[in-house]
């Protein structure tokens, strides 16, 4: 179950679920010229149960789904255009050397209790991000850059970067803002709103039973277009097939699907009359990384004939039902960022065992194992336990590198364990996904000084490649920023550190009485919908 | 008397020592640590100066840069008066956490050790007056193929057979009750509670019905060969008072004392039954803990459970002079 949050590494903190950014807003009902009313529940599946509700503390995937609903930030990013659009901020400037962001708050925002909500409580939820006293390691890194935060006035805030950044608007201005008033000076970590938050945005909090669900009702306070959904029920059920036959007895509305549920499970006539079936893209790839300080992958010959050797088309197809593509490179794939005229290392044998020849592996003593200078061609596959995809994965690949001459041993490891082994660099080749926001910032994973301690386990090390992530971090300006990302891309490509492996789909089943139902390249948004008098449920 | 149980209480105290400290050292020991767990792959491989500095805040923060031992000193003073802090994951205290679930793990293994203990005495008597017959050849193969069956697979089939969407909609297959039931009278909570029980407590017990029942059949074949048995059959006793009167109440000794060793599993919940049925047990509490490398949470669990234990084996040789006379502690 924590699997799931697991899969999602979040890799540069904002838990934004950002999807494809070049694709059409999708409409699956026809309004059919009815007018929206308000009422009804939705029931929606939460496979966790989230530890705390307080978007500064809380650091999995489905706390932030729900934060999402009670909290606004300053700025949002406009569902269909992606761009950044004003929310709790009326407006906001950028100085011209891209150092300072001043954010105007509305002057009509009203925390749930009914106090207004002011710069200093953006203030305050800054300073606690920075406090080392609170519990958000996980938050600090990306505030560290900013020198100051000021307040101008009642409802004026300034940010002030050291340096030029091109995720600083972002970072500042989808910041959590907590209301100052409730917390004041108490302990923080362990505050009873924790559990009970206070928000300012479109739903406010009801009540949470603890191993079974969380309930949010309508903000009728709220300043801006109100959702016509009355409550919102998260109910908290660990298990897949449960929750499942939870949906088909109607007492669950709006779920994620596995590949094999969407494929197989939910295929009947009667399903298909009862809810429609919904997938989007999600901001992120998995791969599989081979550790460059190992001699075996050291020679990039070697790498890229194992993507040879590896047919992820069939992958795809046999484990994920063809619900994803195959990736090249490290951008989201429906970005700009994405360089789409790098075509994948296709499925070919006999290229990679050229490959592989010419890089002085050959079977010499006749045990039907590659080798070279007496080292023999076998190394360990590490994955983390429970993860279905990964384990099949793991075999699929053994056994086709096996007929090739080439040994792979699986080792699997419970999570933290399999972690401190990532590490210590104490591995061969491994399997995992990041996650990432819309515009990804790829210095933690690929930069150099990240080789020994950091997030690029894998030790890659390029000089160009170092340059352009630099020049990406510091170009504001978008058409630059994408050239420098399409030659590190195509850098990364022809280095394989990785072999990337898909882009995978959110598949999402919904009961068909919401209407105003929409795909966008974000997801969906459950505040637009509404259910017709006639067809309303609870 | 008197004097073995204070014998055998202060016995506690060191035993008790002796786990806790074991345990603090293995959990402290285990690879991984509660600041990598909260932050994330990403985080925990992002280590620059800044983030080692970010690393020694959280352990500061957590109390885990101190030394062990005096860490462990801390621990000890603070869990003697049942205060086991605040857990890494949540930040809420680790005593309510562990409140909230007990009376749901307990609620559930009382009507299953309940169930097991009423099928399978019956079922161990009948074997052993009906011994080698072809009945109770049938009973032991039909209980060991039970035995033999993974709870989450009966348990999968149950939910898709028996809780409704395709098939039969019969039992209730979430959570321990009906939503907006808490308005209802207590004798409608209580049936609607039992009838979401009925699933996760069948997965529960049924593979509990082979061991038992084995102990009450041989405890039962033992009995009846005696010779007090044969007086009584002498006596012309028909046969119902010879089995229940006589051998019965001689029989169940050794299932008494197992009913004490029970108390400790009683609390700690099974994994797989409460995250398929998605119960907030204290299995699936110590489980998640565990994997989040939750130290205070994990030590509480431990110690609860060590002391509950340690007064389930007192418990249980109290009981075994209670049935029978010829034990005596003096």
């Amino acid at each position: 179950m924590s699997q799931k949050i697991i899969i999602l590494l979040l890799l540069a903190g904002i838990t934004f679920c950002a999807s494809c950014a070049e694709k059409e807003v999708v409409d699956v009902y026809d309004n059919a010229g009815l007018e929206p009313v308000t009422g009804d529940t939705l029931v929606r599946l939460l496979p966790a149960e989230p530890d705390l509700l307080n978007p500064v503390l809380s650091t999995d995937t489905y706390a932030s789904i729900i934060e999402a609903l009670i909290f606004d930030s300053l700025i949002e990013r406009n569902p269909e255009t992606l761009a950044f659009r004003p929310l709790c901020a009326e407006k906001w400037e950028v100085s011209a050397d891209g150092l300072e962001y001043t954010f105007y708050l509305r002057k009509d925002i009203k925390w749930q209790d009914g106090l207004p909500m002011t710069a200093h409580d953006v203030k305050f939820s800054f300073d606690r991000i920075k406090d080392p006293l609170v519990n958000a390691p996980h938050l600090r890194n990306y505030y560290e850059d900013i020198e100051k935060l000021e307040v101008m006035d009642d409802y004026t805030v300034k940010f002030t970067y050291n340096k030029k950044y091109f995720r600083a608007l972002e970072i500042c201005g989808t910041m959590s803002i907590l209301p100052e008033h409730l917390y004041g000076k108490s302990p923080f970590n362990n505050s009873r709103l924790n559990r009970m938050p206070v928000g300012n945005g479109p739903y406010r909090f009801l009540q949470w039973n603890t191993g079974r669900d969380i309930v949010l009702e309508r903000n009728k306070g709220y300043w801006g277009k109100k959702p016509y959904i009355e409550k919102i029920v998260f109910k908290i059920i660990t298990d897949n097939t449960v929750a499942l036959q939870l949906l088909k007895k109607r007492e669950i509305d709006l779920m994620i699907l596995t590949a094999l549920q969407w494929e197989s499970q939910t295929s009947s006539e009667k399903f298909n009359s009862r809810f429609s079936k919904l997938k989007y893209y999600v901001s992120g790839y998995s791969y599989i990384g081979w550790n460059i300080r190992n001699p075996l992958f050291a020679d990039k010959r070697v790498r890229i004939a194992m993507t040879h050797f590896i047919d992820r088309k069939k992958i795809l197809e046999k484990l994920l039902y063809n619900l994803g593509t195959v990736v090249t490179g490290n951008f989201y794939v429906n970005s700009p960022e994405y360089n789409k005229n790098i075509n994948p290392y296709e499925y070919n044998p006999q290229k990679a065992g050229e490959l592989l020849r010419d890089a002085g592996w050959k079977d010499t003593d006749g045990d039907g194992i590659l080798d070279k200078d007496g080292r023999k061609f076998e190394f360990e596959f590490l994955i983390p336990s429970g993860n279905d995809f990964r384990e099949k994965l793991a075999t699929i690949i053994k056994e086709d590198l096996a007929v090739q001459g080439i040994n792979v041993e699986i080792k699997k490891l419970e999570w933290a364990v399999f972690i401190q082994n990532l590490s210590e660099r104490d591995f061969d080749a491994t399997s995992l996904g990041w996650s990432m926001p819309l515009e990804a910032d790829p210095y933690q994973v690929w930069h150099s000084s990240q080789a020994e301690q950091g997030s690029n386990f894998v030790g890659f090390k390029n000089k160009r490649a170092d340059e352009l992530i630099l020049l990406i971090r510091e170009t504001l300006e978008k058409e630059k920023r994408i050239e420098y990302c399409h030659e590190f891309h195509e850098i990364i490509h022809e280095e394989q550190p990785y072999t990337f492996l898909f882009c995978s789909e959110s598949l999402v089943a919904l009961d068909k009485r919401f209407m105003n139902v929409k795909v966008y390249p974000l997801g969906i948004r459950p505040i637009e919908w509404y259910v017709p008098e006639e067809l309303q449920k609870y | 008397m008197k004097e073995y149980l204070l014998r055998r209480l202060l016995m506690i105290i060191p035993t008790y020592l002796g786990i806790t400290i074991v345990t603090f050292v293995i959990i402290q020991l285990a690879p991984g640590s509660p600041v990598s767990a909260k932050l994330g792959i990403g985080e925990s491989l992002k280590d620059n100066v800044l983030n080692r500095k970010i690393i020694e805040d959280t352990k500061k923060l957590y109390g885990l840069d101190r030394p062990l031992i005096a860490q462990y000193f801390d621990w000890l003073k603070r869990s003697l008066t049942f205060d086991f802090g605040d857990s890494f994951k949540d930040n809420r205290p680790v005593m309510k956490k562990i409140a909230e679930r007990v009376p749901v793990t307990l609620q559930i293994n009382i009507i299953a050790i309940l169930a097991v203990y009423l099928i399978s005495v019956p079922i161990g008597v009948f074997s052993a007056v009906k011994h080698n017959s072809l009945a109770d050849k049938a009973v032991t193969v039909i209980i060991f193929v039970l035995y033999s069956l993974p709870n989450f697979w009966v348990a999968i089939l149950l939910i898709t057979f028996l809780g409704g969407g395709e098939y039969l909609d019969i039992f209730p297959i979430y959570g321990l009750n009906s939503y907006g039931i808490e308005g209802a009278s207590f004798f409608n909570f209580l049936l609607d509670r039992l009838w979401h029980l009925v699933l996760p407590v069948t997965c529960l017990a049924y593979a509990g019905l082979a061991s038992l029942s084995r102990y009450a059949k041989v405890g039962m074949l033992d009995v009846i060969r005696q010779d007090y048995i044969l007086t009584a059959r002498a006596k012309g006793l028909s046969e119902k008072a010879v089995i229940f009167k006589h051998a019965l109440r001689n029989s169940v000794i050794p299932i008494v004392t197992l009913l004490a060793g029970l108390l400790p599993a009683m609390l700690g919940g099974s994994v797989i039954v409460e995250s398929i049925f998605s119960i907030p047990g204290m299995g699936k509490l110590g489980f998640e803990s565990i994997l989040a490398r939750d130290y205070p949470t994990i030590m509480g669990i431990v110690s609860i459970s060590a002391l509950l234990t340690l007064a389930g084996f007192l418990i249980s040789d109290i009981l075994y002079a209670v049935v029978d006379p010829r034990i005596s502690y003096e």
